[in-house]
């Protein structure tokens, strides 16, 4: 059988058990900052998953991830803002603060709730589809595409300062109210908004993880591994790279618009470019080959900073950047490599007679997980 | 809208570009020959202000002699990052992107605990605060001597890389490291001092920003992406550098005479996507690089 | 084991909606934050303690410290000591929302002091006003808000620029150039001080947005200088704003014919750029540390004593956040006795808060109370010129309170009240951001 850590069938009970145990969470736990706190987590979770995809089987690092997140953000607080105006009163108060007389044509769309929605999600990924099919058909990758994505990130976020009628500029867009769902109003502090990031985290993993055991994924990961070779024997790499960055796209666009349910607003910082690195390092510590191993280093950062940024205040960034280095230093693959290697061991003893052991050690390609 | 101010904004593109140059002249050498993108570069160049205030600050050094001080202690820093970590993972350029970011967090943070995170403050002779005016536009003094010292660093380099063994020995190193190798050339030790030679640098950069501007332990933050830019735009050789930072520069000045700053820098970083779409190789690849 | 995969994931999904279903509908707990008898009173200090906002909102932190000390030494709120619950914000948006809400649902606080930068109090306004929580906002800000849960110390753009204007152009010359960082509050106070300019005869030149944290004032200086103003007016802040000091004096520009007017550089900002590029420039500000009266003196003298004194200034930002400690025990004394202990919440606070007056024996800057309508606060502006030593002599002091008028260049919107914005057409409209 090998290293268990391979076995798909060993994956998916390993990602039912943990969903399971997230599922389990707002029924015993009674704390409405904690259920929002992990329902936050949740978010950068998705974040991490999708850098995951993109990255750690596309071999496209994106260091521009906040675009995706961010136009979907800022969607959807297009959306909640608009849902707070009424007939009497249809312009946001901060566009009257900048003169405007009327509400622009921009906006007009986000007065329905649902045409909100397809945009916040629609617009992002067609942004990812376009920008990517250019990208990846004059041939642009590894560390240039991670530099392209990182001058549009910084295009869009000085665009949004700067159109401050239209955006709220540095301040962003704060809806005053909760988002309201089919005549439901969605407290962000209750199990149910916990339950729309939850099924939405689970869905997204459940279909990354089914893309990459497809045959689709296993050409992604070809292509990770040797664009040139997977050229050559006839396959459109710009077609499978711009098809695995745009999924990866449209996860953090969803990511965004439940970020903006969860905490009711949204700024440039949402563009920051220390923002979309900290979803890569998330993604790097957990483990970029494992799904499950990136969305735990989102969670393990994130409740890191929250909960020990405190205790270790001033040295908290020293602590997370050492951390870091050690991790891209020794564990390029992050913490999923050691449960890797541990379950490789495990197995290699087990059946330490024969052939098992050339399966096992970090420096080759890997499948799947 | 006059001759005059045009001509004066052209001038101060001028300016713009050498500090732009500057910032990213380090990254260009590192780049250039390591292939390693240094997340920390801004971070070196907040330290060679530190370093430049601290000389100052506590020894009296007077200022010109703390932009050389300030080159040899970041060079210095370069080396121990280059030694301690960088040398492990030079071929997987992505991972070094990546560790250099964690350095640059721990950088940061260092020096915030060191030194406060209250800005400090770097004296420059008087002579440096005043105006040149040459009738139809003005510039001032410092502004010039940071265009002198950009090229002054890029006169040495050139001499450097085309005039001397040890330019011969790294070129040879860009281009094919273990061809290179076998002629005896120790591509390590190379590297090594490329890297160190790209930090000193980004001190000297420093110390001349602290004066421009502020030092804080963030300030670096603001130039990485900049530098960034110049040297992939460029392609990552030293012409392409002068040449993208000349270009950028002008522009940057000129679009925010006819516009405003912030929606100059807009337009700034979507024409580099543009322009690297259809040249990605940057605008003077070196012929035949391999690493 | 062919059927795994899928059957798997229906299973998990049917067992998650079935666990979820009772859980579904039900509304988040019911949140009151109130006082329990034989406990000290908690609030919430939301500072950044490190990263790039430290600079002004350390300092945020440790006066309120101070000021709470000073509170709990003269016998506390009805003999009741106030206890700050410290947290740091590291600079960061997403961390002031999350922080916000700890304090507000987990450690149950009855107030929250913090935020320096607007961007920072919009993102957690939301969280604030979901709960009918309070906010007391210490610093000056550009208005244009009416909401029922903030109090601010500060103050607005129609009171910052209503003396400095008119004093700069009758001083200096009717032309003049504005200059500030590309957000919200330079545009609004800006907008406020083209007001005072017309009415003062002035002519505007020129106006200039610098993206934050920039520190390139080249093309900047350069259309000053073709534009020749007779002084400049400033709204750039933080570290822009000593990077286009230096410039200023880089570039040949002389302080005797055309000073800056700033609504922001203060003993602070002079201390980090150097006193002598900001030697002979000029701010309107509530508070200096210079001021000569009794209670400043013992404010300056006991603060600077202190073990939160080490930073070794005191700021006019600084003040109005000391002010707001005293703002919050009035205002929780008076709610008490109209409500009773048991029954104070946030809100009540906030409702009883209106008129509240803070007397030249406590307050450093003179007296100040906070208006009835829009819980924004009625102070002196002063106008101040820094010295060589960094210091500022007080050239200029209102000779009486001014109002605060959030909506003062917005006539058509309305007006703030205690309720809400009421707009022309009458209606009340709560919650205004």
């Amino acid at each position: 059988m090998g290293n268990i850590y391979h076995n798909k069938t060993a994956q998916w009970i390993v990602y039912a058990v943990f969903f399971a145990i997230l599922a389990v969470i707002p029924i015993k736990i009674d704390d409405s900052f904690l259920l929002n706190q992990l329902a936050t987590y949740g978010v950068y979770g998705m974040l991490a998953l999708s850098i995951s995809l993109c990255w750690g089987f596309g071999g496209i690092l994106n260091l521009g991830q906040g675009i995706a997140f961010g136009l979907g953000a800022y969607g959807m607080a297009m959306t909640m803002q608009m849902q707070s105006q009424d007939a009497s009163n249809p312009i946001p108060p901060f566009m009257l603060n900048n003169s405007l007389d009327h509400l622009p044509l921009l906006w007009q769309p986000f007065q329905n709730t649902t045409a909100g929605l397809i945009l916040s999600v629609a617009v992002p990924t067609l942004f990812c589809a376009v920008f990517g099919g250019i990208m990846f058909r004059a041939r642009v990758s590894g560390p240039f595409f991670a530099i392209m994505t990182l001058a549009m990130l910084s295009a869009f976020y000085t665009i949004i300062i700067d159109r401050q009628p239209y955006t709220g500029g540095v301040n962003g867009l704060t809806p005053p109210s909760a988002f309201q769902f089919a005549g439901v109003e969605v407290d962000p502090y209750s199990p149910t908004a916990y339950w729309v990031v939850f099924c939405f985290l689970m869905g997204a993993t459940v279909v990354a993880k089914l893309i990459t055991q497809s045959s689709f994924g296993l050409v992604t990961q070809a292509i990770r591994d040797d664009a040139e070779r997977v050229r050559f024997l006839g396959y459109s790499v710009a077609g499978y790279e711009t098809v695995i960055y745009t999924v990866a796209g449209l996860i953090a666009a969803i990511a965004g618009c439940c970020w903006v349910m969860l905490v009711q607003y949204v700024s440039p910082a949402q563009l920051d470019v220390s923002f979309s690195l900290s979803m890569v390092i998330w993604a790097a510590i957990g483990g970029r080959h494992s799904l499950l191993g990136s969305i735990f280093g989102a969670f393990i950062i994130q409740g890191a900073q929250s909960y020990l940024g405190d205790t270790f205040l001033a040295t908290w960034l020293l602590i997370l950047g050492g951390f870091f280095i050690i991790v891209v230093r020794f564990l390029p693959n992050g913490l999923a490599s050691l449960l890797e290697s541990g379950l490789g061991l495990l197995a290699a003893k087990r059946r330490s007679s024969s052939a098992a052991v050339e399966r096992n050690g970090d420096a080759n390609p890997m499948p799947a997980e | 809208m006059d001759l005059g101010s045009l001509l004066n904004a052209l001038i101060l593109g001028v300016s713009i570009a050498s500090i732009w140059l500057i910032a990213a002249l380090g990254l260009t050498i590192i780049y250039g020959t390591a292939g390693v993108i240094n997340m920390a570069h801004g971070e070196l160049i907040m330290l060679g202000a530190y370093s430049s205030y601290m000389l100052q600050f506590y020894l009296g050094l007077p200022y010109l002699l703390c932009i050389p001080a300030s080159f040899f202690i970041v060079a210095f820093v370069g080396l121990v990052l280059e030694r301690g970590l960088i040398r492990y993972l030079y071929n997987r350029p992505l991972d070094t992107l990546l560790a250099t970011y964690g350095v640059s967090l721990v950088l940061m943070q260092g020096v915030r605990l060191i030194f406060g995170s209250d800005p400090k403050y770097i004296a420059a002779p008087a002579a440096f605060s005043s105006n040149i005016s040459l009738g139809f536009a003005s510039i001032s003094t410092f502004r010039v001597v940071i265009l002198g010292v950009t090229a002054l660093l890029v006169f040495g380099l050139w001499l450097l890389f085309y005039k001397t063994r040890f330019g011969v020995q790294v070129r040879a190193v860009m281009q094919n490291k273990e061809m290179a190798a076998s002629f005896g050339i120790n591509s390590g030790r190379i590297y090594m001092l490329t890297f160190a030679l790209g930090a000193g640098l980004a001190g000297v950069a420093g110390s001349l920003f602290g004066v421009l501007a502020i030092v804080l332990p963030t300030m670096g933050a603001s130039y990485v992406v900049q530098a960034f830019l110049m040297v992939v735009v460029g392609g990552g050789s030293l012409a392409g550098s002068v040449a993208a930072s000349g270009a950028t520069g002008e522009l940057q000045s000129v679009l925010a005479f006819f516009t405003n700053d912030t929606f100059a820098r807009f337009i700034i970083f979507v024409l580099i996507v543009v322009f690297l779409r259809f040249r990605p190789q940057g605008l003077f690849a070196q012929a035949g690089a391999r690493r | 084991m062919q059927f795994t995969r899928r059957n798997l994931l229906k299973t998990t999904a049917a067992a998650s909606v079935a666990i979820a279903a009772p859980h579904l509908w039900l509304p988040s707990e019911a949140h009151a934050a109130t006082l329990k008898k034989g406990e000290p009173i908690k609030v919430g200090l939301l500072f950044s303690l490190t990263g790039a906002l430290a600079v002004p909102e350390e300092d945020s932190t440790l006066v309120l410290q101070y000021a709470f000390d000073e509170i709990n030494k003269n016998g506390g709120v009805n003999g009741v000591p106030v206890e700050p619950v410290i947290v740091d914000a590291k600079s960061d948006f997403n961390v002031y929302s999350e922080k916000t809400k700890e304090l507000i649902l987990r450690e149950k606080v009855i107030a929250l002091f913090g935020c320096y930068t607007s961007a920072s109090r919009k993102a957690i306004l939301p969280t604030v006003m979901q709960r009918d929580h309070l906010l007391y906002y210490p610093t000056c800000y550009e208005g244009a808000e009416c909401t029922q849960n903030t109090i601010c110390t500060g103050p607005l753009a129609n009171q910052h620029s209503q003396d400095l204007i008119p004093f700069m152009v009758e001083k200096f010359g009717k032309k003049v150039f504005f200059v500030g960082s590309n957000y919200v509050w330079p545009k609004e106070s800006n907008k406020n001080a083209k007001v005072w300019l017309e009415k003062a005869g002035g002519e505007l030149l020129g106006e200039e947005y610098i993206p934050l944290g920039s520190s390139e004032f080249g093309p900047v200086l350069g259309k000053i200088r073709d534009a020749k103003p007779d002084f400049i007016f400033s709204t750039v802040v933080g570290a822009s704003d000593i990077a286009f000091h230096k410039q200023f004096k880089q570039e040949g520009f002389k302080v005797d014919s055309m000073p800056i007017a700033s609504l922001t550089t203060g003993e602070i900002e002079t201390r980090a750029m150097g006193a002598d590029f900001g030697a002979g420039h000029f701010l309107s500000a509530p508070y200096f540390q210079t001021l000569d009266n009794p209670t400043n003196q013992k404010f300056v003298e006991g603060f600077l004593k202190s073990k939160y004194g080490k930073n070794g200034t005191t700021h006019y930002n600084m003040e109005e956040t000391y002010l707001s400690a005293y703002v919050f025990k009035a205002g929780l004394e008076k709610a008490a006795a109209a409500v009773g202990v048991e029954n104070v919440t946030p809100r009540s606070i906030r409702d009883n808060s209106g008129g509240i007056r803070i007397e030249d024996a406590v307050s450093p800057e003179g007296l100040i109370w906070i208006d009835e309508n829009n819980f924004n606060t009625w102070l002196k502006p002063k106008i101040g010129q820094c010295q060589a030593d960094g210091t500022f002599k007080i050239v200029k002091a209102a000779d009486k309170q001014v109002a605060p008028d959030p909506y003062s260049i917005y006539p058509d919107a309305g007006t703030c009240t205690k309720d809400g914005l009421k707009g022309p057409d009458g209606k009340v409209r709560k919650n205004v951001i």
